[in-house]
Parts: C-alpha cells; sequence; structure tokens
C-alpha cells in the first residue's frame, strides 16, 4: 500500500509559507544553510501578491524613522510593542531599497523618485506604491531573487502538524497535494510564515487560501497565539465577493448611499463624510444595515455615477474593472453594492522582535505573527513592510541559533507522520458523518454576525457556544468520496480545522476585552481602559482548554495618549 | 445553467466529461460555480485557486474553448465574449453531447500535460524562469536607482504579468511544440532588457533569441488577444526579433 510509505527529510530549516516574509527568511539563509520552504500554492499565488495600496517607509525629505514610529503607535492605540516598532520604521528605508535593487518598479515622481502617497493615521505621505499592484510587484520580484539565490521549494505541499521534542521543536509534517501522501520533515528551526486567517470569517478581502494554519499548528503544540480578538475590517469590500474596493473610490468623490437612497454619512462624520477614517465608516455601513436601512438588507451603495463616465474611466478604471468583473455591475450606469469585511488580522503567534517564540527553533513572521507591532489597529502600508524587515531579521537570528542547535531525531517526526496519515485515513474511510462545508458557512456567518465590527456580551457568548458546538461536530466530519491525488476536499477540511480553534480564541479574546480599542469595538464597553487592558492577551492551549492570560506592553518611546484625528 | 466538466482521474488525457447543474446568483463567476460543485455535490473535482480577484493567476483554464480566469469570468457573460483565436486542435476538437447554449464547458488550459481534472502540470512553463535566469542580477549597494516616468512606463505593461499561463495554453506554436518557452517568459526576458536600471541588459536578449525561444514564434497573436491583465507578449516579441 503506498499509503503507508512515509518519507523523511531532512533540512536545517523549514520555512513554512512561500509568501513576502517566508521568501525574504529563506533569501537571507540560503547561501549558508540548507533551508527549504514548503507551500500549499505556488510561491506567485501567495496572498501578499493582492495587496494593493503600497509599503511605508520614511524615504521623504522632512519626514523621520520617529514619526514613521509616532503614527505607527498611535495608529495602534498604543498596543503595539514600541521596541518593535522602532525597529520596523528605523529599517524600512533600508528594506525599500534592496527591493528596489533587485527591480520593483516603484512607481515614480517626476525627479525620478520613488512615489510616495498619503495613507489613512501618516502624518507624511510614506507608502511607496507601484501603481495598485504594489503586493504583485514585491512578491514578484522577491520570488526571483528566491529562484536566484537557489531556495529549495516544496510547492503544493500542505503543512499539517509540527512536532515537538521537549523543550524545541524539530520538524513538521506534510501532505504532498500532488501524491496524497504524509511526508515527515526534520529541521533544526522551523519558521512560520503562513499568512493571516481573514477567511474565519465569510466576508473576507482574503484569499480563499488564507485559513491561518499555521497558527493553528503553532497553537497545537503549546506555542501561545496573542491579540487575537484585534481584526480590521475595511468599509468598503464589494458585496458577495468582498473583494476589497479601494479607499480610491471615495477619494474621488463618491458617495455611500442607504437604501432610502440618503447620503448618510452626515449623521455620523459631518465634516468628513465619506472620508473619516476606517473603522468610523466601517461603523457607520453596519449601523445602517443593521437599523433596515440596507438593501435587501444586506449592503448599501457606493454611488459614482454623478462623477461621469469620463472621471470613472480616467481615474478609477480598476473599480471598475472589479465591479464589473465581479459584480456584473457597471459603476458608470449603476451604483456599487458594497459592505464592511474583514480585511487583515493583527493577532498571531506570540513571538519577539526576533521572530522566537517561547518554543525553542519555532520562529514566527509575517501576518502570522504578533511581535506586535500592529497593536489594535494596522495602519495601511505596514504589513508589508513587517514582512520584509522582519523576515530579514528572523533569517540573521536564525542564523546565530543555527551553530548550536542540536541534530533533531528523526524518530519523533516519523511517529508523529503515521498519526496524521491515520488521522486523514478515518475521515477519508467514513461513509456518512458531518458536510464541512456547512460547518465552515456557519463558522463565517457567526464571526461575522457576532464578532464583527460591533461586539457585545451576549452577542460573543452565543458566538463561543456555536464554534464550540461546531467544533464538537466538525470531530464528526465527512470527507466525501474522493481521490487520494489533489484532493482539495481534504484540503479544504484541514483548513476548517485548523480556523475552528482560531475563531474559539478571537471570540474568547473579544468577550475578555472589556473595553473599546483600536479595532475592538464594544457596544457595552465604548472607552478604552489603559489601567485594566494597556495589556496583550495571550491564549494557551494546555490539553483540552485554552488557558487566557494578559502580560504587559512595551512602551518607552512615546507617552500614551488618547487616540484622536 | 449548467457546468459540463472535464475529467481526468490519472491524469494524462480527459476520458469524460460530468454535468453539474448550478445554482446560480447575480454576480457569480466561473470559480464559484465550480466551489459549488465541490462543496455541494462532487467533492473529488480537482482545480486550483486562491486569491478569487484575478490577481494570483492560479485559476487559468479552458471555458467554453477560451483560456480564462475562472474567477474573473461571469456565468452570465461566457456565452456572450468570444477572443477570436487562431484555432488549434483542442480549441476546436468539440466533446459529444455539448449544448453550448445550456452548458458551459470546463476544460483544463491546453499545451500542458493533465495532472488531474482541471490542474495541469506548469513545470515546463515555470522552468523557463530558472532556465533563462529572468532575475535582477542584483549588486548590493545603499541606494535605489532613479527612473523617470517614461522609463517606467516602457516596462510597465510586461511587468503586470501575472504569469497565469493563460498565453502559453492559447498559443498554437506551444501546442505543436513543447520545447518552445512561450510568450509570458519572452515578455519577462524583454521586460529586464528594457528597464532603465538594468546594466547587462544584452544577456536577456539573448536568452530570448535563443533557439526555444523567440524564433520559434510565428506572430500568430493568440497571446496578445487572450492575456488577461493587457500584457500583450506578441509586441514584445515582436521586438526580440527585430534586435
Ligand atoms: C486585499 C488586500 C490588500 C492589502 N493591501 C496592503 C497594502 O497595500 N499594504 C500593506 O502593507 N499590506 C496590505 N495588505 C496586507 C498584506 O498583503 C499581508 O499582510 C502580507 O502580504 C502578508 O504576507 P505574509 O508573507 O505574511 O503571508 P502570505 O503572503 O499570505 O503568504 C502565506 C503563505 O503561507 C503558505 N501557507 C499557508 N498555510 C500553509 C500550510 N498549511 N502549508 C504550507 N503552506 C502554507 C501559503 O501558501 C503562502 O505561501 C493587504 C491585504 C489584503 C487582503
Ligand atoms: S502575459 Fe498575460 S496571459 Fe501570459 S502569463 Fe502574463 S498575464 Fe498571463
Ligand atoms: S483565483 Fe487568483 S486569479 Fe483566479
Amino acid at each position: 500500500m503506498r499509503w503507508l510509505k512515509i518519507t523523511l527529510h531532512e533540512h536545517d530549516v523549514l520555512v513554512v509559507g512561500s509568501g513576502l516574509a517566508g521568501l525574504r527568511v529563506a533569501i537571507q539563509l540560503a547561501k549558508d544553510f540548507d533551508v527549504a520552504i514548503l507551500t500549499k500554492v505556488h510561491p506567485l499565488r501567495s496572498h501578499s501578491v493582492a495587496a494593493q495600496g503600497g509599503i511605508n517607509a520614511s524615504l521623504g525629505t522632512g519626514d523621520s524613522w520617529e514619526q514613521h514610529a509616532f503614527d505607527t503607535v498611535k495608529g495602534s492605540d498604543y498596543l503595539a510593542d514600541q521596541d518593535v516598532v522602532e525597529i520596523l520604521a528605523k529599517e524600512a528605508p533600508r528594506a525599500i531599497i534592496e527591493n528596489e535593487r533587485w527591480g520593483t518598479a516603484f512607481s515614480r515622481t517626476e525627479d525620478g523618485k520613488i512615489a510616495q502617497r498619503p495613507f489613512g493615521g501618516a502624518m507624511f505621505p510614506r507608502t511607496c506604491y507601484a501603481a495598485d499592484r504594489t503586493g504583485h510587484n514585491l512578491l514578484h520580484t522577491t520570488f526571483e531573487q528566491a529562484l536566484r539565490v537557489g531556495v529549495k521549494f516544496y510547492n503544493e505541499w500542505f503543512v499539517t502538524s509540527l512536532v515537538r521534542d521537549g523543550d524545541h521543536v524539530c520538524g513538521l509534517t506534510a501532505f504532498d497535494i500532488s501524491t496524497g501522501d504524509v511526508h515527515s520533515f526534520a529541521g533544526k528551526a522551523v519558521v512560520i510564515a503562513t499568512g493571516g486567517f481573514g477567511r474565519v470569517y465569510s466576508h473576507s478581502t482574503n484569499a480563499v487560501i488564507n485559513t491561518g494554519d499555521g497558527c493553528a499548528l503553532a497553537f497545537r503544540i503549546g506555542a501561545p497565539l496573542k491579540d487575537m480578538e484585534f481584526i480590521q475590517f475595511h468599509p468598503t469590500t464589494l458585496f458577495g465577493s468582498s473583494i476589497l474596493m479601494s479607499e480610491g473610490a471615495r477619494g474621488e468623490g463618491g458617495y455611500l448611499v442607504n437604501a432610502l437612497g440618503e447620503r448618510f454619512m452626515d449623521k455620523y462624520a459631518p465634516e468628513k463624510m465619506e472620508l473619516a477614517p476606517r473603522d468610523i465608516v466601517a461603523r457607520a455601513i453596519k449601523t445602517e444595515i443593521n437599523e433596515g436601512r440596507g438593501i435587501d438588507d444586506q449592503y448599501i451603495h457606493l454611488d459614482l455615477r454623478h462623477l461621469g463616465k469620463d472621471k470613472i474611466l480616467e481615474r478609477l478604471p480598476g473599480i471598475r474593472e472589479i465591479s464589473i468583473y465581479f459584480a456584473g455591475v457597471d459603476p458608470i450606469d449603476e451604483p456599487i453594492p458594497i459592505r464592511p469585511g474583514q480585511h487583515y488580522s493583527m493577532g498571531g503567534i506570540h513571538c519577539d522582535k526576533n521572530g522566537m517564540t517561547p518554543i525553542e527553533g519555532l520562529y514566527a513572521v509575517g501576518e502570522a505573527a504578533c511581535m506586535s507591532v500592529h497593536g489594535a489597529n494596522r495602519l495601511g502600508g505596514n504589513s508589508l513592510l513587517e514582512t520584509l524587515v522582519f523576515g530579514r531579521i528572523v533569517g540573521q537570528r536564525i542564523a546565530e541559533y543555527l551553530p548550536n542547535a542540536q541534530r533533531p531525531s528523526s524518530t519523533c517526526v516519523e511517529d508523529e507522520a503515521f498519526k496524521i496519515r491515520h488521522k486523514l485515513q478515518e475521515w477519508l474511510l467514513k461513509d456518512k458523518g458531518e458536510n464541512p462545508s456547512e460547518i465552515r458557512e456557519v463558522m463565517g456567518e457567526t464571526m461575522d454576525r457576532l464578532v464583527g465590527v460591533f461586539r457585545k456580551e451576549s452577542d460573543l457568548k452565543a458566538a463561543l457556544t456555536m464554534i464550540r458546538e461546531l467544533k464538537e461536530r466538525f470531530k464528526n466530519v465527512f470527507a466525501g468520496h474522493s481521490d487520494k491525488r489533489f484532493n482539495y476536499s481534504l484540503i479544504r477540511i484541514l483548513e476548517l480545522e485548523n480556523m475552528l480553534d482560531l475563531a474559539e480564541s478571537i471570540a474568547m479574546g473579544a468577550l475578555m476585552r472589556r473595553e473599546s480599542r483600536g479595532a475592538h469595538w464594544r457596544l457595552d464597553y465604548p472607552e478604552r481602559d489603559d489601567e485594566n487592558f494597556l495589556k496583550h492577551s495571550l491564549f494557551t492551549k494546555v490539553e483540552d482548554y485554552v488557558k487566557t492570560e494578559i502580560i504587559p506592553v512595551n512602551l518607552g518611546m512615546f507617552d500614551v495618549k488618547e487616540r484622536t484625528y | 445553467m449548467k457546468l459540463r466538466v472535464a475529467r481526468s482521474r490519472e491524469g494524462g488525457e480527459i476520458t469524460h466529461y460530468d454535468l453539474y447543474k448550478i445554482e446560480t446568483k447575480k454576480g457569480m463567476t466561473v470559480l464559484d460555480a465550480l466551489f459549488q460543485i465541490q462543496d455541494k455535490m462532487d467533492p473529488s473535482l480537482s482545480f486550483r485557486y486562491s486569491c478569487r480577484g484575478a490577481v494570483c493567476g492560479s485559476c487559468s483554464m479552458l471555458i467554453n474553448k477560451e483560456p480564462r480566469l475562472a474567477c474573473r469570468t461571469q456565468l452570465s457573460e461566457v456565452q456572450k465574449e468570444d477572443m477570436k483565436l487562431k484555432i488549434f486542435p483542442t480549441l476546436s476538437d468539440i466533446p459529444q453531447g455539448w449544448n453550448p447554449e445550456q452548458e458551459i464547458l470546463i476544460e483544463p488550459l491546453p499545451n500542458m500535460p493533465i495532472l488531474k481534472d482541471l490542474v495541469v502540470d506548469m513545470s515546463r512553463f515555470y522552468d523557463a524562469l530558472v532556465s533563462m535566469e529572468l532575475w535582477v542580477d542584483s549588486i548590493e549597494g545603499d541606494e535605489y536607482h532613479l527612473q523617470s516616468i517614461e522609463e517606467r512606463k516602457k516596462i510597465e505593461r510586461y511587468v503586470n504579468c501575472i504569469l497565469c499561463a493563460i498565453c502559453y495554453g492559447s498559443c498554437p506554436v506551444n501546442a505543436i511544440n513543447q520545447e518552445y518557452i512561450g510568450p509570458a517568459a519572452l515578455a519577462k526576458a524583454f521586460r529586464f532588457s528594457e528597464d532603465s536600471r538594468v546594466t547587462n541588459s544584452s544577456r536577456y536578449i539573448e536568452a530570448a533569441k535563443s533557439a526555444k525561444g523567440a524564433p520559434l514564434c510565428d506572430l500568430i497573436m493568440n497571446c496578445v488577444k487572450s492575456c488577461p491583465k493587457g500584457v500583450g507578449p506578441g509586441g514584445a516579441i515582436r521586438q526580440i526579433k527585430s534586435r
């Protein structure tokens, strides 16, 4: 039986994920060490490719890293760790210069410099961009360089578990999508760079593959998750597919209109109207829908018609293209249906500024990590930056660690592969049980409705009960009759298992945090409460329950103030 | 609305077609329909996906005999569209029983070995990136290069390539000659040679002019017609040929 054949691989460093963060770590290490990347999709299909707006760095005359750091800390509602923010802001120009020298085609100013645009929450136009395709440009360039330095790739391999031996990590198991076989990988260091977990919500701007696998796998071997309750919602995502509709549409003068045909922003932000900060607009739209003034009770309209055909064609071709291709609506003739949706995961694997987790040899970086550089609210343009700056730093740290690391035992990873194979086989051999897509839909809908833009105790308790019920139902999940090779249904079940764990910790965190801070808005506790909650939340799996605790924030450079704009 | 989907359990060739009845809603794409099949009707159907927003290049396939991104193709629009491609056998061979009035035909992207159902083996397409060394031979430095708006404009359309391989799947030369490295890799080589910041630009043109490259192109221009991102590799190849 081929199913029984387990193959063992060995590398110094195993990087899980080939988005910007994973690639950058691997590039740092490839010259001196044996480093391999495992990724569930080809590297160019990673979600980093979808980032539009840009990447921050204080390159402009008159700007400074200190100002960048301050904007970041203030934007984070003072929950970011200031020592980490300092590194982010100081290293930013270096990261941009490096990527530009690798070939990224940044947009330019009249005098040939890298163009920078203003972004929400920043006091200076410091967001470098490559048209509205910044992530695409950075990812393709960084991947080219990874090929140049000869990084070893396992493309279309789904990592199924991490393996721990006492206080250190010794490797992982992974499922070769093309064959359906489970292999074991021994490594001295493992890096989690698996990105965000937006798909825990059903309305998310994230790629379908953003299921937070790495966070859940690390959690399962005892690495704590941090600040999971902080989820950023974007006010304008396309109804139906939830594809991001950038702020540009409102910047050019688009109106937000409810079912009664009213431009309702005057009730919420009479001065700034549609151009108020993201969280305010998201809450306004949500209120209109909740109070029955949404269209079909589900969405509101982004109306561009008054801008006229010429302006739409000239300034907003991207928005128009997305509306036509993804909603069948031409904004020249019809208003665009939009609603708020999940956009970014501020929380993630608890680690320090070098990506080190409490488990020796286990590192985290990128959106999967929580160092914490974004605190309670991420500023646009800082997350791409985080991947490149900390990708390099984590690589450097691992290079220091490797010479003294012990060689992992291969038996521990082989035993684990045996267990995973057994688990998958059980799912596949069943002939009836719970339908995974139904569990996925209920989970997403529950998170949207009860752990969304507005939160309150009764909702959060109901959500937690529902998620735990779904976890019970999941135990009896039925994989359906499928084939061994390219079994994406099975992949989606593994992802669902991961998301259920993350959904639970998000709801727990939201319930525990009895204050409103950054992206976390509690109707029953509308004030920020620094005395009790200027703290990170931590979630650790202990046998069959989740232990929660709070730990201090690293302050220092900037005093904690009220966040007003 | 029905979808007639090519199936290939073991890979190699299409063994049969399965017919699925889709519950449609406004704005629904071919990719949405495939997920509906996988979720509600047939978990064994394999296809690639990631961003569902036409930026990652995962979901290229043949839809009603035209190579397209499934996530950017509205079910309601499929029947209206026509790329006017020059035909080769994979595009002209109509499977038995297909009723184009009522069914959308879904097949794997042509010109690459089928691995399973709609999943094809893209190694030949990706290998060109390495064999032609399609990257900047970067030199360390403390400052970024200046580049004028006009200089950047020269490479912009090529930089927009998402490496979805639709051009490769639409090309009649790729259909008959496995050696041909295909339009996207040539356009990418041209992108580096045209970049004002690149100092050794001739190496990219030389790579593009190798025996398996530009000389094999017959300037049929299916790549220009089918590219979902307006890259137009054919124009780049024409220029490479003239150098
Ligand atoms: C629509 C949109 C627009 C954005 N725009 C901006 C912007 O303008 N500026 C900005 O700064 N940020 C932006 N962001 C955020 C930013 O894009 C992300 O935070 C960042 O790209 C994350 O990079 P990453 O390397 O951490 O993860 P990703 O790029 O998501 O990569 C994750 C990798 O992990 C792999 N992986 C996951 N699970 C597994 C598994 N089980 N086994 C094997 N491999 C696995 C995947 O294959 C993938 O390669 C945007 C986000 C969205 C959704
Ligand atoms: S040139 Fe166009 S069709 Fe070809 S790979 Fe690039 S984006 Fe796809
Ligand atoms: S799923 Fe990314 S291009 Fe279609």
